[in-house]
């Protein structure tokens, strides 16, 4: 049975679950920009446009504490965080290209070693999607195989309607659960015609074909010619969806302190630079490289999915112009 | 394969026992990891590494320079070179330090059994290579020849001199060392030759088809040798190299230590030259 619900219910929703001591994030104005960010009462959700960075963070913090070290009475205790303490978390208001990002990157987080970080806050959240009909010329989620209207990755998938008000569909158990336990707020029946989506400049791209291309040209004069002039400000990894790597450092004395994973970006001039000075990949085109052979070719090979949501984000931030969706479309393009 | 560990970002306590200089820059640490951490530590194989803490520093990957002694201490040879190498130079007998692991694949012992094995080390590569010497020493029978080449740059660079000439002494292994250059108060002094490794190698005669080469050294060193040893005949199967990368989390996730779609952390630091044909920027 298809239900609705409308503008004013979705915000009694949310005022519902903060007071169920629940943490909800979604798109909110904080200062000049949309973020992703903890809402106080339903009245702060923003949905008119993209929140600036994307929602990855509310899974893997832009840093975190990952153990704290203290010398007692001659030895060192070392510390675990207590993960168990992570609030039970819904994610509302996330268009399909950031919904989507958690499903790609639960692989990588549970291939080898499980990181109890992400997975522990995974387990804790719900996903409320939204269709997005707030589309750019950057988007190009159509592209990689996602869609405006994609509900991979959501546990509850909204669809605005003409009317205001949202078509709801439960996609997973935890959706359901979410429907049921606010039962008066959602109505039954299908609404009123859903508001179209914004096309996107870029067709569906063969990503077989671009795959193929990436393994056969790791030397390509395309590399000099697209990466030269980025200028390694890691701006594109830090936005990204679906961008992973981080880094770990302490921080404190001999004595005291903490380890902290962050962030990273593989554009940074040292994150491969070793101790004794070498760098495999010393200049930048060969990071940028890197970027896209992560993307479109090795975590395929590994994980058999696509490292990219076609959010836009990184073309939108680039200050150079470097733009993501016109290289794969040049490969794309390309004959042999 | 899915390791059990539910917390491998947590280090376990390990004590410096002692330190030796092994030349200016370079000290082998001795040190005591606690108990808990024994029963991990006692399935290193060589060529695995270790992430060893210094508190208020961090961490560092380190291959061991040999196996656990039977009292559970491990031997970690360091060269001062970042902030943390710095900072645990620094430290004295009786430190706090951290260690997890071992992590990653180590060399293939089962499938080297009975083979002449020939490792081939450069400046601090000795390290590395050393874990696997010793255990070559150690259970000799099991093995063909052994033979060691090593390279540094200058003499007083040249680390454990007098163990490695007294383990050749003993007569199961055959040793040869060479130095870039030799100042010229040292003449007469070091008996090794001058030139590079793959000099030393050019002249050596032996049983390619069998031998398994274990390659460890600066970065340019391991093209120019995977060639040599190729055109020696040694399947590149058998031609094994421990890379280093910048391995942070060492199980998987950062990505600092990719090389194409494998990551040296987990697929390596030992790879075969094989596995590593498809993949331009691993040497």
């Amino acid at each position: 049975m298809p239900q609705i619900i409308t503008e004013q219910n979705l915000r009694n929703l949310i005022d519902l679950l903060v007071k169920e001591a629940k943490l909800v994030v979604g798109p909110k104005l904080s200062g000049s920009v949309v973020l992703y960010e903890p809402l106080a009462a339903g009245s702060d959700l923003t949905l008119d446009a993209l929140p600036r960075r994307s929602s990855k963070e509310l899974f893997f913090p832009i840093c975190e504490d990952i153990l704290s070290y203290k010398r007692e009475n001659g030895a060192m205790k070392v510390t675990d965080v207590d993960r168990s303490k992570f609030p039970e978390t819904v994610l509302i208001g996330a268009p399909p290209c950031d919904a989507g990002s958690p499903a790609i990157l639960d692989a990588v987080m549970s291939w080898d070693y499980n990181d109890e970080f992400y997975l522990e806050r995974r387990r804790k959240s719900t996903i409320v999607g939204i269709a997005c009909t707030k589309g750019d010329d950057a988007c190009f989620c159509r592209a990689v195989g996602l869609a405006p209207d994609a509900e991979g990755g959501s546990d509850l998938f909204l669809t605005p309607l003409k009317d205001g008000s949202y078509a709801c569909k439960a996609v997973t158990d935890k959706g359901q659960a979410l429907v049921a336990a606010h039962q008066n707020l959602f109505a039954d029946g299908a609404g009123t015609e859903p508001v179209p989506f914004v096309d996107q400049a870029v067709e569906k791209l063969d990503l077989v074909k671009i795959k193929k291309w990436l393994e056969e040209h790791f030397e390509d004069p395309l590399w000099e010619k697209i990466a030269d002039i980025c200028v390694g400000c890691g701006a594109c990894a830090f936005i990204c969806p679906a961008c992973h790597c981080f880094d770990i450092n302490d921080e404190g004395s001999t004595d005291d302190g903490v380890r902290r994973k962050h962030w990273d970006a593989c554009g940074f001039a040292k994150f491969t630079n070793h101790a004794s000075g070498h760098n495999p990949r010393d200049v930048q085109n060969k990071r940028y490289r890197n970027r896209i052979m992560h993307k479109f070719k090795y975590y395929d090979d590994k994980f058999g999915k696509t490292l990219c949501t076609g959010c836009g984000r990184c073309i939108r931030a680039c200050p150079v112009g470097i733009d993501i969706a016109e290289i794969l479309e040049t490969i794309n393009g390309k004959e042999d | 394969m899915k390791k059990a560990q539910h917390t491998p970002h947590i280090p376990f306590a390990a004590r410096l026992l002692e330190r030796r200089d092994l030349s200016e820059d370079t000290t082998l640490f001795r040190i005591a990891p606690e108990e808990g951490a024994l029963a991990e530590l006692s399935s290193f194989v060589p060529g695995q590494f270790v992430q060893l803490s210094v508190p208020g520093a961090g961490e560092i990957p380190i291959s061991p320079a040999d196996l656990p002694a039977p009292d559970g201490t491990l031997e970690l040879c360091v060269r001062r070179v970042g902030h943390v190498t710095e900072l645990l130079h620094k430290q004295q007998t009786g430190a706090r330090l951290g260690i997890r692991g071992p992590f990653g694949s180590g060399f293939p012992l089962r499938e080297m059994a009975g083979r002449p094995v020939l490792l081939l080390a450069g400046g601090l590569g000795i390290a590395p290579l050393r874990s696997l010497l010793m255990h070559l020493l150690r259970q000799r029978s099991s093995y063909g020849e052994v033979t060691l080449m090593y390279g540094a740059k200058q003499p007083r660079l040249m680390l454990f001199r007098e163990e490695l000439t007294a383990l050749a002494a003993t007569g199961g292994l055959r040793l040869y060392l060479t130095v870039d250059f030799a100042p010229e108060t040292s003449e007469g002094e070091y008996s090794c030759a001058i030139g590079l490794l793959p000099d030393l190698l050019k002249g050596f005669r032996f049983d390619a088809v069998n031998t398994y080469a274990a390659v460890c050294g600066p970065p340019p060193l391991y093209r120019c040798l995977v060639t040599d040893l190729e055109r020696a005949g040694v399947a590149a199967e058998r031609i094994l190299l421990s890379l280093e990368r910048r391995m942070r989390c060492g199980i998987g996730r950062c990505c600092h230590c990719a090389l194409g779609q494998k990551l040296c952390c987990v697929d390596g630091p030992v790879f075969r030259a094989s596995e590593l044909k498809g993949i331009p920027e691993a040497l």
